[in-house]
């Protein structure tokens, strides 16, 4: 009976706020047309659109009704808000974003609806981990950056006329095998935790993981060159130890061998040192190497608190502005208010996510996944968000749902259906008749 | 003129959105926890008592005590138990009543000396009905359920 009221509840608060996002959309969008002149690829992009949250929604409450009301409309939104800012930032782009977007939403149904996913996570982890090894070891031979300079990093591969990159790839397949490989072996961590007998800092059983991921991050750093994608694995390894063990001075040693990792780095390449050098003051070179960071910043002053409004800001000048800086993009055409969204939806995704993680607490697999997959989100978003703001040195990912970038979008998405999986499992583990 | 009227009111449109969006969503954060909230809360509601029959031995000597029935209740002789029994025969973790699928079970804890529930030993998890009198050591308790809970 409750639950019933529930699900009623749950379409009404679904149908609110997928009306709110179209509208929002739709406004944008509506905006771009009137400021400048464009083709019918923008009203195909926002169809696109609406019919991808139209689909997901009716899919994911016919075959998953008990899963996160708030989890797929935040994702949604986000996205369209994304290609709203593309459509806007690099119009040439946008028609293939709308398109990736179709295949994300697709890949996440498949994700939540397909009941053996988590099992086969589990089980063949090796597998695919070597897997996305290989992939991974494959773009240091056959690597290729769209872009086509001579120098920048070369992440991607091409695959006919598609580029895809598996580093993106490399964050599900990751979390799932730390979560599995976790899992196992909380119990043995936790009973040593307990044991008072123990004299060393740090048992082998956490060390080791801890050194070898550690050696995995810097490998992408020396070898890609990818200084973000690095760092990325490695705070979200740390806190998936932390979250296994409760053990804090997992926090500190892992901090320490960021700054040993750190420091040997800046004095060893020309892409750390740089990015810290205008990290710490951009200003002397503003028009010449700091010129992306300043400009964002001028960006976010530019904004104000109400923004200049969609099509009436000049974020043209930050170069690449469409992948990397899109943030400081929304925060000259939205200002405070678009930027408080945004974190808004991010930090509705921790709540959402840990909880989901929290109610999973007798099944290390799935408590680890969930806050494995949420954290590989919100500190994913956060380097970046703090990278445009030059709060930290800046860290070329991107932000989630919302820069340009296909293999990115996929794997967010990708990253949400499990967790709708996961919230689903909740519900049917409490109450076995309802499935 | 009205191009600018135009796109000033879709900016209007699309900030209002924006924040009924968030407002949505917020308040689904907040219902949910509110949910928690007073799962919690009638988990810690007593579902009605325990009160405890005088020793055997012993003559009557003043009030019968009570105890509140908790969702999850525990008995035994450590002070950190929801019902203290000070008896020599009682182990520290001696039994546990716990409320499962709408029913009240009563688990024996390993205790040394065993849980009698109507001066049976039990062997096993028990279902229990108002009513029932649940024995440890040299005490017993008369469970009595407050049966017109709101859950």
């Amino acid at each position: 009976m409750r639950s019933a009221v529930e699900s009623l509840a749950n379409k009404r608060h679904h149908f609110l706020l997928l009306a709110f996002a179209g509208l929002s959309v739709f406004a944008g969008m509506a905006a771009i047309s009137l400021t400048r002149q464009s083709g019918p690829d923008l009203w195909l992009g926002l169809a696109i659109w609406i019919a991808c949250a139209f689909a997901g929604t009716a899919l994911l409450n016919r075959y998953l009704p008990s899963c996160d009301p708030a989890l797929f409309p935040m994702a949604i939104f986000l996205s369209g808000w994304g290609l709203v800012a593309i459509q806007r930032l690099a119009p040439s782009f946008a028609a293939r974003q709308a398109l990736w977007l179709a295949i994300s939403v697709g890949a996440m149904l498949f994700a939540a609806v397909f009941p053996q996913l988590l099992r086969w996570l589990r089980v063949y982890r090796y597998v695919v981990l070597a897997v996305a090894l290989l992939l991974l070891l494959a773009t240091i031979v056959f690597g290729s950056n769209p872009s086509g300079f001579e120098f920048a990093p070369r992440l991607w591969l091409k695959l006919g006329a598609v580029y895809f990159q598996p580093s993106e790839f490399m964050k599900v397949v990751l979390v799932a095998f730390m979560a599995s490989y976790l899992g196992e072996q909380s119990a043995a961590i936790r009973a040593e935790r307990g044991d008072a007998n123990m004299k060393l800092p740090l048992s082998p059983r956490l060390a080791g993981p801890m050194l070898s991921m550690w050696l995995l991050s810097l490998v992408i750093l020396v070898w890609q060159r990818d200084l973000g994608t690095a760092m990325l694995f490695f705070v979200v390894f740390l806190l998936l130890l932390y979250t296994t063990s409760g053990d804090w001075r997992i926090l500190i040693g892992g901090l320490l061998l960021v700054m040993i990792a750190a420091a040997a780095a800046y004095h060893l390449f020309d892409v750390v040192k740089l990015r810290v050098d205008i990290w710490l003051n951009p200003w002397p070179e503003s028009d010449g190497r700091a010129y992306q960071i300043v400009q964002s910043l001028m960006a976010f002053g530019a904004g104000g608190i109400l923004g200049t409004g969609v099509g009436l800001g000049s974020p043209g000048y930050i170069p690449v502005v469409h992948s990397d800086f899109v943030f400081a993009a929304l925060a000259e055409e939205w200002g405070l208010l678009g930027v408080i969204g945004v974190l808004s939806c991010f930090a509705v995704l921790t709540l959402r996510g840990l909880s989901i993680g929290l109610t999973h607490s007798g099944r290390d697999f799935h408590k680890l996944l969930a806050v494995g997959l949420t954290m590989m989100l919100v500190v994913q978003a956060l380097m970046i968000m703090a990278g445009v703001l030059k709060l930290l040195p800046l860290t070329g990912v991107t932000l989630p749902f919302i820069s340009y970038g296909g293999s990115s979008l996929l794997v967010c998405f990708v990253m949400i259906g499990l967790l709708l999986r996961l919230s689903a499992e909740v519900a049917s583990a409490r109450h076995p008749g309802a499935r | 003129m009205s191009v600018e009227v135009a796109i000033f009111i879709l900016r209007l449109v699309a900030g209002f959105c924006l924040i009924g969006f968030l407002a949505v969503l917020f308040a689904i954060v907040w219902r949910s926890m509110r949910q928690v909230d007073r799962q919690l809360a009638s988990a810690r509601m007593p579902h009605g008592y325990l009160t405890r029959q005088n020793p055997d031995s012993g003559q009557a000597n003043g009030v019968a005590e009570r105890f509140p029935l908790l969702a999850i209740t525990t008995l035994g002789r450590s002070a950190s138990n929801t019902v203290v029994v000070n008896d020599d025969y009682a182990s520290a973790q001696h039994a546990r009543i716990v409320l499962e699928d709408g029913q009240w079970w009563l688990e024996d804890r390993r205790s040394r000396n065993g849980t009698r529930l109507n001066d049976l030993a039990i062997d096993q998890r028990t279902i229990l009905t108002d009513s029932d009198v649940i024995g440890i050591g040299n005490f017993s308790y008369r469970l009595t359920l407050i049966s017109n809970l709101s859950r």
